[in-house]
């Protein structure tokens, strides 16, 4: 059956395996993926480890329906604690890897410890093998995946792997797969490169049972249908994921400048269709590809069309290359979003924090608190394509003062800089925001604040608070399967109600990822996507498990209270702008000057937003400084953490 | 809440709400529906005068491709303008 995937706990210091099978109540307490990730590394990691020291577990997953009959089920999970922002590390991406590792007898690995030299894990049909990575110590993601299936004769090996940033201990390094499926956001890449841990292959052929066949491929077909007709998902399909970037610039919802615009003017270049364009004269009309039983198809597919790296191939560009090597540095030019793509793709290197993170030095170029002494000469200025591509390559390798010391991540570069640099700084909790604005969206700005893993849209981004939703169709969908009453309102520039939004999506984007399966396959970006109520028929007829929409909340609700726990643990505190749940002062502070006439001269009411933060942590069961209260804990069956049944 | 007649969930009852054809100024006090029309490359909003370059995810199906930027740069300049003296006048808000 599906739930007989199994757990590893592969020890690189010792070359010791043990590998034990997972529990049917630790199933029905945190189903698996990200949830069940959290669980243990609560319980595995030592209280304020070393995020680069061999103490500090990396654990990678799949979701519990995992190749199973379920849609989409093709998300891989990782996470550690970040050497980032030393907090919760987490990472999720589609491709292939976690159905294979699912087919190879595995839904969760725990990887401890360090290995001596350049080490790669081979995962076949039950059995893993730590082998030399020597010969792929150096390569690129794409080429260190080729050699890995070159080596061992089959083509059909997936591999989870770093590129040079990880091996650099860039702390912002991709654990990626396949040509740009990005493990991001925290440095799951750098942690693995810490262990010297280059790749894990995976390969299985091993069967997995579904419980009712017949009735999940049946009840499939209606999920497919529920995916693929929503119009936000043609559109994707179309136009991969840029058309976000491209829509929330047309009202004014993006950074520009780092922080000191919300909107990229007369970007057309740069726009999907004309992305779309490049895809299809590159590669012929029919470029978008998909991710493991997926029917959405988001990803397109293109060679960079002019320059010097014209007819390489790549994947992408998400929205968060747009916003990265676009819209924060204030370029423009198609080849230079296609070629950043690239070039952090190959580097294994996480494209929103890299743009973020060149933009921030880019407002302290001008400002005058970094200057041609620390750049090496690179004139650093907004706008400067070249510039901006030199960069992402120093941070890479760590070349010179300035590549060295934004290698870091914003928090230690901020502390080498000086001066009052950490005041532009645009982070919550070490992790740079993404290329949103969200002075105009106190919803947004509430869930990046919050967000566990730093500032993140993936967490908790109640996205749908954008279209203007009738709030009897809001009312419908935020009240279950918890009954709510309280006030919601369609206007996204309001406060009222978003705090329960934010907590709403919050579990249900848990829920998804204990899954395994992908974000556009639920509330997310659409409203008539699946969510709770349309999971429980799903997991019975794939796994034979039998849970209520309650039950799926329930366990998100608990899922997410482990990585609280975890980041109180390690320092979070309510208000403090390096661990809390707190934005940066320019957003109370410098009102936005571009988009729609009502978005202009925004900031978000510092009061308010605090009040928004009193509700939502009531709605968690948190105190006022945001700590569980002792009843909360009991409830969710925490009050014995770390419990160690793993 | 699913829809125990039609064995629907939420989610799924929902559908019956889409509007084809059309989308939704980008103005958030406005959020018009504008239709335009078969093929058109750019729209007016009626209500708040912001323009939009329309594209088509295909036939029927269109979209805000991006601001008539000129048009809804001076419109968000002049509102900028007005609210930076409203808030000088009147103390932030």
């Amino acid at each position: 059956m599906a739930l007989n995937r199994k757990i590893a706990y592969i020890d690189l210091t010792t070359g010791k395996i043990d590998i034990k099978p997972i529990p049917l109540d630790v199933r029905r307490k945190f189903l698996g993926g990200r949830g069940l990730d959290a669980y243990l590394l609560y319980n595995y990691a030592p209280k304020g480890c070393d995020p680069l020291g061999p103490e500090n577990p990396l654990i990678v997953s799949g979701g519990i329906l995992t190749a199973t009959l379920a849609s989409a089920t093709a998300r891989t999970h990782v996470m550690a604690k970040s050497p980032l922002g030393g907090m919760l590390g987490s990472a999720n991406m589609g491709g292939f890897f976690a159905p294979e590792l699912a087919w190879a007898g595995f839904h969760h690995l725990v990887i401890k410890g360090k290995a001596e030299k350049p080490v790669y894990l081979w995962i076949k049909n039950g059995k893993i093998e730590i082998r030399d990575a020597k010969h792929l110590w150096g390569k690129t993601t794409t080429e260190a995946q080729w050699a890995i299936r070159e080596e061992l004769g089959d083509d059909d090996i997936k591999s989870l792997v770093i590129g040079p940033a990880g091996e650099n201990l860039v702390r912002f390094a991709n654990v990626m797969t396949g040509i740009k499926n990005s493990g991001g956001r925290t440095g799951m890449g750098a942690v693995m490169g810490s262990k010297n841990l280059k790749a894990i292959a995976a390969r299985g052929t091993m069967d997995i049972k579904i419980a009712y066949p017949k009735e999940a491929l049946e009840f499939n077909k209606r999920f497919i249908e529920q995916i693929t007709s929503a119009k936000v998902n043609q559109t994707q399909g179309t136009l991969g994921t840029p058309f976000i970037w491209g829509a929330t610039n047309s009202w004014g919802g993006v950074r520009c400048r780092n922080f000191q615009y919300n909107q990229e003017l007369y970007c057309d270049e740069i726009e999907p269709e004309a992305i779309d364009d490049a895809c299809a004269e590159t590669m012929g009309p029919y470029h978008m590809a998909g991710c493991f039983g997926c029917q959405v198809h988001c990803r397109a597919q293109y060679k960079i069309p002019t320059g010097p790296y014209a007819g390489v191939y790549d994947e992408g560009p998400e929205y968060t290359s747009q916003g990265a090597f676009c819209g924060e540095p204030d370029c423009r030019s198609l080849e230079t979003l296609l070629v950043g793509n690239h070039l952090v793709d190959q580097f294994g290197m996480d494209n929103l924090e890299t743009g973020s993170i060149i933009s921030w030095a880019m407002e302290l170029y001008e400002l005058g608190i970094l200057t041609n002494k620390e750049t090496d000469g690179l004139d650093l200025r907004f706008g400067n394509d070249e510039a901006l591509l030199e960069m992402v390559k120093r941070i890479c390798f760590r070349e010179g003062w300035l590549g060295n010391t934004l290698a870091e991540g914003g928090i230690i570069a901020s502390e080498k800089i000086g001066k009052n640099s950490f005041d532009y700084l645009i982070q919550v909790k070490g992790v740079s925001n993404l290329h949103s604005d969200e002075r105009a969206t106190p919803a947004l700005a509430l869930n990046i604040a919050t967000a566990s893993r730093g500032s993140d849209h993936l967490r908790s981004r109640p996205a749908i608070d954008l279209y203007h939703l009738p709030v009897d169709v809001m009312r419908k969908i935020y009240s279950s399967p918890v009954p709510y009453d309280g006030p919601l309102s369609s206007e996204h520039t309001e406060y009222i109600g978003k705090p329960w939004q934010v907590f709403w999506h919050e579990n249900c984007y848990m829920a998804v990822d204990c899954l395994g399966i992908c974000k556009y396959h639920t509330t997310f970006l659409g409203a008539t996507l699946p969510n709770f109520e349309d999971w429980p028929k799903v997991i019975h007829y794939n796994t034979g498990l039998e849970l209520t929409p309650r039950e799926i909340w329930d366990v998100a609700e608990r899922c997410n209270m482990m990585e609280r726990l975890f980041n109180l643990r390690e320092g979070l505190q309510r208000e403090d702008l390096k661990k809390g749940d707190m934005l940066n002062h320019r957003y109370f502070d410098e009102p936005t000057r571009r988009g729609a006439p009502d978005v202009v001269g925004r900031v978000i009411d510092r009061e308010k937003f605090k009040k928004m933060v009193d509700e939502l942590y009531e709605y968690k069961g948190l105190d006022k400084n945001g700590v569980p209260k002792p009843e909360t804990l009991k409830r969710l069956g925490l009050e014995k953490e770390p419990s160690h049944l793993l | 809440m699913g829809n125990e007649r039609e064995g629907l969930s939420t989610a799924e009852s929902l559908r019956k709400t889409r509007t084809y054809g059309q989308f939704r100024c980008h103005n958030p006090s406005c959020m018009g529906r504008l239709q335009p029309k078969p093929g058109v490359d750019h729209v007016k909003c009626p209500t708040c005068g912001l323009e939009f370059r329309v594209a088509w995810v295909k036939s029927g199906f269109p979209r805000i491709r991006g601001p008539v930027w000129d048009v809804n740069k001076r419109i968000a300049e002049e509102a900028f303008e007005r609210k930076m003296k409203e808030e000088k006048k009147d103390g932030p808000k």
